[in-house]
């Protein structure tokens, strides 16, 4: 039974005309010690965001000391020549700026944002972090026992939970990428802090660093501020580390991390494939944006709106680490998470839209949808200046140029189905993945084992 | 008194304006102009949140909202979905205790889109609505339940200390997620009542912010909105109103199968829109906001016995607003000792007030927010419309910041003595267990935006 509705109707309204936007240029330079700046004035944005990237990658850790990229990083706002580690705080906080720090595969990165007119204060902060840290024993050590203190709250996260494990599975265990990025009990535990002072010499200097400032710099004379801020930075000149190749093992298979009782079962399906030095990267995207990017894509239109399994699946792509060479690699993952009894018939769905997928290809529509989303929303995306920097940022990050987010954007717009359906194809072998599971075994492992989807095993989730 | 220190020359609302008009059928509309970024954004709240739900039907707002984007009478299926993802829009939806709200960003050429779809569903959802997509989204409102709250660690923390907090019976008791079993119960007969109650013109406030032309997104909202009847019939709010102070310390122990002891509590706080509420978030900005708050500095840096501790406001309009305090031990550390710790500096603050440091460094903390809010068209939509639909202006929206400056020392010092008391709160300890067999053991973590749930 319908009602009729009263109101009076209109034929659905065409688009009015498109008002030109692009992806913003950083203008490049660099200051005296060396220092790359990448800077961009955006118009009315007056909170002003400032990333710096330090060549501190995760692999450069020393042997059993994994996670003492993250604790330098925290360490950082703990205190400088100038304050303690409560008057630092005290001091970002009263120019209403947050300042965050963390370390991945490809090196250290500090995110600074505040509004502009206390620019020139938090800059001064920032850059007294950076040149004179004070990484005081007694700070380190709380560092590090706050850090023990987090490791089990993550493990107990479904989500968190099922990204370790995917590494671990991937990686060699001599890799880096096989292990936590943030360290584990054992190897946190060794840090002190003559392992981070040593970490800091070894591998932060202006010259292997670069930052990027974003915002509405009316007024701001930033060279000037630069130079007395980031520009008192010192260290040695120092050649750019060469980056490892990344090699992952991705034979199918299934492991379930076994938590009695959950009532969902979280899923990581992943695998490694290629950065975005590879040409196959545009189609890549708009692949996986068609097969998993929204709750009208292939996965969620089956998964949610079909069967209501879930709250909603996505399938990505996210670099891992990229090299100036183009032998870099990105995690391509589909992730989410399904109620327990319907784990078993939700990934016999997942992998018939894969197989589907393979067999019959994306349609011309799906790949204009896609493009016109993908393209359409980078104004909107691009609104704060904290997105611009970030973007900005992991460009420099990935050795690719400045204007490389300008060309993608047209890159997709030239990209055709049958490209998208190669690639994304390509990304998502179905007997190429290696499936994480964290859920309760006793009532999903019959169900996946009869899947075929890969040898099942069960490890604990402690 | 003059206004404390600012970082804008206009105290964050960045020389905004807003113009506002009403339709024949009591539809009210925000416009407001900024031609920076070829963006814009369509902000529609509906007055009706979980507060309005009755017995027996907890979740039912949330569920409903879930229902809006399955289709109405010229918009098939997921179309609204694909549309504004057609056209390089974003949007979704969410329901919080007070209101429901639905919101497309669109490049600014495509703003009549998103007019026409919002206008299309507010007019003829219940043409379109049938029990396939009630089965489907109940299904899915249900995962969602699982996924944010069942089946992580603390993940129930808000929902009890919520019912902890408000008593039986008061219309803030629940929170908007319901219970398994009132979502199970629900009716495609109750979700079209719900409709024909709640969603109507007149029962809503659209916003429109960005790169617009308001004479034309003004006529374009009179042509798609202007015919759709307005209805009458929606019943007078359960009162929210509460004594000041609880009166009591109330708690609840809870062991489950979680990675540490924690101690949560809730306050009872003043009212939003009261000045007393901008006071009170700058205490609790002192007390526990950042790593230079009190809490902070005295648990996670000196005496090392938690992880994380901190204070949240959950502002609200229609029942005192909630102050979230959220504290994990550190290693092997007892609640009581974190506790007696909290309680002497809650009680030296109430006796000493905030400094002018304090002062300082909390209002520039709350006005970055604020500028961070009002920084995006679609945060600016968003807010006019909170300011409209539960207090009735939305220019208070931009002035919002000023009010937060303007709070004085005493003000802050007075809040803290009559409010952030143990008498004054719902307290929530957990306390691990082994991991065996433990039916009903579901977790938990703690976030910030557990008083909304959204549509996808």
């Amino acid at each position: 039974m319908t009602e009729l509705a009263t109101m009076d109707f209109h034929p659905q309204p065409q688009a009015g005309e498109a008002r030109p936007w692009a992806f913003p240029a950083p203008e490049r330079g660099s200051l005296d010690n060396g220092l790359t700046v990448l800077r961009c004035h955006r118009p009315g944005q007056q909170v002003v965001a400032v990333e710096v990237l330090l060549d501190a990658p995760l692999e450069a850790e020393p042997a059993g000391l994994d996670g003492v990229a993250t604790i330098m990083a925290r360490a950082f706002s703990e205190g400088t020549d100038k304050h303690s580690a409560e008057e630092f705080a005290a001091e970002l906080e009263r120019c209403g700026a947050t300042l965050d720090a963390h370390a991945d595969h490809p090196g250290v990165r500090l995110s600074l944002e505040v509004p502009a007119s206390r620019l020139p204060k938090a800059l001064g902060l920032l850059a007294d972090a950076l040149r004179a840290p004070a990484f005081a024993d007694s700070e380190v050590e709380r560092l590090v026992r706050n850090r023990l203190d987090e490791i089990p709250h993550e493990l107990a996260n479904p989500s968190r939970r099922a990204a370790k494990e995917l590494s671990k599975e991937l990686f060699p265990a001599s890799s880096r990428m096989s292990r936590p990025r943030q360290g584990t009990e054992e190897t946190v535990a060794g840090i002190d802090s003559a392992a981070v002072r040593a970490f800091h010499e070894k591998h932060v200097r202006p010259a292997t660093a670069t930052a990027v400032v974003v915002g509405d710099l009316t007024g701001v004379d930033l060279d000037q501020l630069l130079g007395d801020t980031l520009g008192a930075w010192t260290g040695s000149s120092a050649e750019p580390r060469p980056v490892p190749p990344v090699v992952a093992d991705d034979t199918g298979r299934v492991v379930i991390v076994d938590r009695p009782g959950a009532v969902q079962t979280q899923l990581l399906i992943g695998r490694v494939g290629p950065d975005r030095h590879d040409r196959v990267w545009p189609a890549q995207v708009l692949g996986t944006y068609c097969l998993g990017g929204t709750l009208t894509s292939r996965l969620d239109r089956v998964l949610r709106e079909e069967k209501g399994y879930t709250y909603g699946v996505r399938s990505f792509g996210q670099v891992l680490r990229s090299a100036p060479d183009g032998t870099g690699a990105a995690m391509l993952a589909i992730s989410g998470s399904v109620d327990t009894p319907n784990t078993g018939p939700a990934l016999d769905d997942l992998w018939k839209v894969l197989r589907t997928l393979a067999a019959e290809g994306l349609t011309d529509a799906e790949r204009d949808v896609a493009v016109q989303n993908l393209v359409g929303v980078a104004p909107l995306k691009y609104e704060t200046a904290a997105a611009v920097a970030g973007t900005l940022a992991d460009q420099v990050e990935q050795h690719l140029p400045d204007h490389y987010q300008a060309d993608l954007y047209r890159q997709l717009a030239a990209t055709g189905t049958v490209e998208a359906t190669a690639a994304v194809v390509n990304a998502f072998p179905v007997d190429r993945l290696v499936t994480v599971l964290v859920g309760d075994a006793s009532q999903i492992k019959a169900p996946v084992e009869a899947l075929g989807i890969g040898e099942v095993t069960v490890v604990s989730a402690e | 008194m003059p206004m404390g220190h600012t970082a804008t020359a206009q105290a964050g609302s960045g020389g905004l304006t807003a113009t506002e008009h009403r339709l024949a059928n009591g539809l009210r509309v925000v416009l407001s102009e900024d031609h920076l970024t070829p963006v814009a954004a369509v902000c529609l709240w509906y007055d009706v949140g979980s507060r309005h739900e009755v017995k027996g039907r907890t979740g039912l707002a949330h569920l409903f909202e879930h229902l809006m984007f399955q289709g109405s009478a010229q918009v098939k299926g997921n179309g609204h979905f694909e549309l504004v993802q057609g056209a390089g829009g974003s949007l979704n939806g969410t329901t919080s205790f007070e209101r429901t709200n639905y919101f497309e960003t669109m490049p600014a050429h495509q703003l009549e889109l998103a007019l026409w779809l919002e206008a299309d569903r507010m007019g003829s959802l219940l043409t379109a609505l049938d029990e396939e997509s009630m089965e489907n989204q109940r299904d899915v409102v249900k995962n969602e339940r699982r996924q944010r709250y069942d089946n992580v660690p603390y993940g129930t923390a808000f929902e009890k200390l919520t019912a902890l907090a408000y008593p039986e019976g008061h219309p803030y008791h629940h929170t908007p997620i319901g219970s398994m079993a009132d979502l199970d119960a629900a009716t495609l007969e109750d979700a079209r009542q719900f409709f024909r109650t709640y969603y109507a013109p007149n029962n809503a406030v659209l916003s429109v912010v960005g790169d617009i032309d308001p004479e034309q997104t003004l006529a374009w909202i009179e042509k798609y909105f202007g015919s759709i009847p307005s209805h009458d019939g929606k019943p007078v709010p359960r009162d929210g109103s509460l004594p000041d102070v609880i009166g009591e310390q109330l708690r609840e122990v809870v062991e489950e199968e979680v990675p540490a002891r924690a101690l949560m509590a809730a306050y009872r706080l003043p009212e939003d829109g009261t000045r007393a509420c901008d006071a009170v978030d700058v205490a609790l900005t002192v007390l526990g906001g950042g790593e230079s708050s009190r809490l902070y500095n005295r648990l996670v840096r000196r005496d090392r016995t938690a992880v994380a501790a901190g204070f949240g406001l959950l502002r609200l309009a229609g029942a005192p607003s909630l102050g979230w305090l959220d504290v994990k031990t550190s290693g092997d550390v007892e609640v009581p000792v974190i506790e007696a710790a909290i309680d002497e500096e809650l009680a030296r603050f109430a006796e000493q007030g905030p400094t002018a440091e304090e002062m300082e460094r909390a209002q520039a903390q709350l006005e970055r927010e604020w500028l961070d809010r009002l920084g995006t068209v679609a945060g600016r939509a968003d807010e006019l419309c909170r300011y409209a639909v539960l207090f009735g202006d939305p220019q208070l929206a931009l002035t919002a910041v000023r009010r937060v400056l303007e709070v004085t020392p005493q003000e802050v010092q007075e809040v803290a003595k009559s409010r952030l008391r143990p008498d004054n709160r719902a307290v929530l300890v957990y306390e691990p267990v082994a991991g065996e067999a433990d039916e009903t053991g579901e977790a938990a973590a703690a976030g910030t935006d557990e008083n909304e749930e959204a549509a996808k």
